[in-house]
């Protein structure tokens, strides 16, 4: 006889507040509702009430994961309205910031998917890895989440001895590349529960919009690094990483071997950093009026900000799309077929998160 | 081969212009900030929605604004790799069409923009609230206004 069981609203795996309702036949998963909002700060609207420059600090605190990603772009809609152009130098932080930020995220979800499969001693290793990313950031800008390293017209902070970080980031790529990757990719303990399960097809992919890396699991080849660059990505390069199975196994191997590729634009950019100024201007900006958006790869897809200005001291309007808005609802169609002891570790295989959705 | 990868063979940006402009009520394209913006007060967003999916455009979001005459401006914005596109109309009588049955991704975009600005999308098949807390009337977005079109729904 079918029954139904909730999860959430808080999670037991993944500890943010959502509530996904699985109706099942025996173990098997017939039909599956999300239900969200259980978070919803309204920051779309109180930010209306902030000049431009609190602004950016109350943006950032969308996502405590991706937060650099977030106010990284509504500067850039902002930049983009005004006609600013931001100097090579802070571009180049930028690039590295997003991507140190990347590995952090990825290597976060990594735990996460890592326990909910059991395997306690690989979570560990992560997790120590996911240590020294962290302090890459926090020695780069003081904070281990929620860096304050954008400001409208470029960084707030310069990178003034990059030949340490470069021996730093160097030494994540050996564990990540000989322990983490072949870990999801060949040992049994990991493989036999994520081959397979949650899959979502290409054509599922493009019908319900998803970004990031669950598309590129699904073989769809769309990355805003190198669709439309931004930052340093068009002068340092960009190799994407797609596969074609779309399963669980196909969005863990894509997130590890992102994470590589993202030791190498870390490092070639602290390699190349130009010379010059932080920002485009000293003080307070001054947005005309306009209209304009911005699109940037986060570490869960492209984030998207609409930005407006009326030409005051506060934004007129800001609208926030976060990757993780169109990733969570195809669980609604992951999940069928599935069985009922799957469900927290394919609601974790998109890398969801509450508090972006929720805003 | 999937129908986006076929779309991406390039359409010129003058022969997109000319494809969207050709859209009951939509106008001519003005190239800004590197994407093409169309504004169309009478929009026929269906018709949009048709023929953006025809060219293998995806449905990024769609932004809402309140306006002082209590109608809601809509922004559609799509994208297809490197090309951005966005279509700017209106609300008539505080409602427009919905794009949810021909767009599965559209739901939770109107459904948000019904619970912060009000707009009831017609034919939208599960209208419910998304993200609203439930002390607070749909529209709380917009600023007071007792004659608004958008009045809030009890």
């Amino acid at each position: 006889m079918p029954y139904t069981i909730p999860i959430g609203p808080y999670h037991p795996a993944l500890e943010e507040p959502y509530k996904l309702s699985v109706r099942c036949t025996a173990d098997t998963v017939q039909e599956a509702t999300i239900e969200i909002g259980v978070t919803c700060r309204a920051i779309e609207l109180v930010v209306q009430s902030r000049e431009w420059v609190p602004a950016v600090t109350l943006i950032e605190r969308v996502c405590g994961i991706c937060s650099n990603v977030h106010a990284m772009t509504f500067c850039r809609a902002a930049e983009q309205i005004a006609g600013i152009e931001v100097p090579p130098r802070a571009q180049y932080i930028r690039t590295i910031i997003a991507e140190a930020e990347r590995i952090h995220s990825h290597l976060l979800w990594a735990g996460v998917a890592a326990e909910c499969i059991g395997f306690q001693t690989l979570f560990m290793e992560i997790y120590a890895l996911r240590e020294q990313v962290m302090d890459l950031l926090e020695t780069i800008s003081g904070n281990r989440v929620n860096y304050g390293m954008n400001r409208i017209g470029g960084v707030n902070r310069d990178i003034p001895d990059p030949k340490p970080l470069i021996a730093a980031v160097q030494a994540m790529a050996e564990p990540i590349e000989k322990d983490v990757v072949p870990a999801f990719m060949n040992n049994p303990t990991a493989t036999r529960r994520t081959a397979g399960v949650g899959p979502l097809t290409k054509d599922q992919a493009i019908e319900w919009g998803v970004v990031g890396p669950i598309a590129r699991a699904s073989g769809l080849a769309i990355d805003i690094r190198s669709d439309r660059p931004y930052n340093a990505y068009a002068e340092l390069g960009f190799k994407m990483v797609t596969r074609q199975e779309g399963d669980v196994q196909a969005r863990v191997v894509v997130r590890a071997l992102e994470m590589l590729e993202s030791i190498r634009l870390i490092i070639e950019a602290l390699r190349n950093i130009p010379p010059g100024p932080l920002r485009a201007f000293e003080g307070v900006p001054k947005i005309p009026p306009g209209e304009g958006f911005a699109v940037t790869e986060g570490p869960r897809g492209e984030a998207f900000y609409y930005v407006a200005s009326d030409g005051g001291k506060t934004p007129a309007r800001v609208k926030i799309r976060t990757p993780s808005f169109v990733n969570v609802p195809p669980l609604e169609v992951i999940t069928i077929g599935q069985q009922f002891g799957d469900m927290a570790l394919i609601q974790a295989s998109t890398d969801p998160c509450i508090a972006c959705i929720d805003r | 081969m999937t129908k986006l990868d076929q779309s991406v063979a390039d359409l010129s940006h003058t022969d997109l212009a000319a494809r969207v402009a050709a859209i009951p009520g939509s106008a001519e394209a003005v190239e800004r900030g590197g994407s093409l913006w169309i504004s169309a007060p009478l929009l026929d967003v269906e018709a949009m929605a048709r023929e953006m999916k025809a060219l293998g455009y995806r449905l990024i979001t769609m932004t809402a604004r309140a306006r002082e005459d209590g109608e809601t401006t809509i922004i559609y914005h799509y994208a297809q790799r490197r090309e951005y596109v966005s279509f700017t109309t209106s609300t008539r009588g505080g409602a427009i069409a919905s794009v949810t049955p021909m767009l599965r991704m559209a739901s939770w975009i109107e459904r948000e923009i019904h619970d912060f600005f009000a707009v009831r999308f017609i034919g939208h098949p599960n209208l419910i609230p998304l993200l609203r807390p439930p002390e607070l009337k749909n529209g709380f977005f917009r600023k007071p206004e007792p004659d608004s079109v958008a009045t809030a729904d009890k």
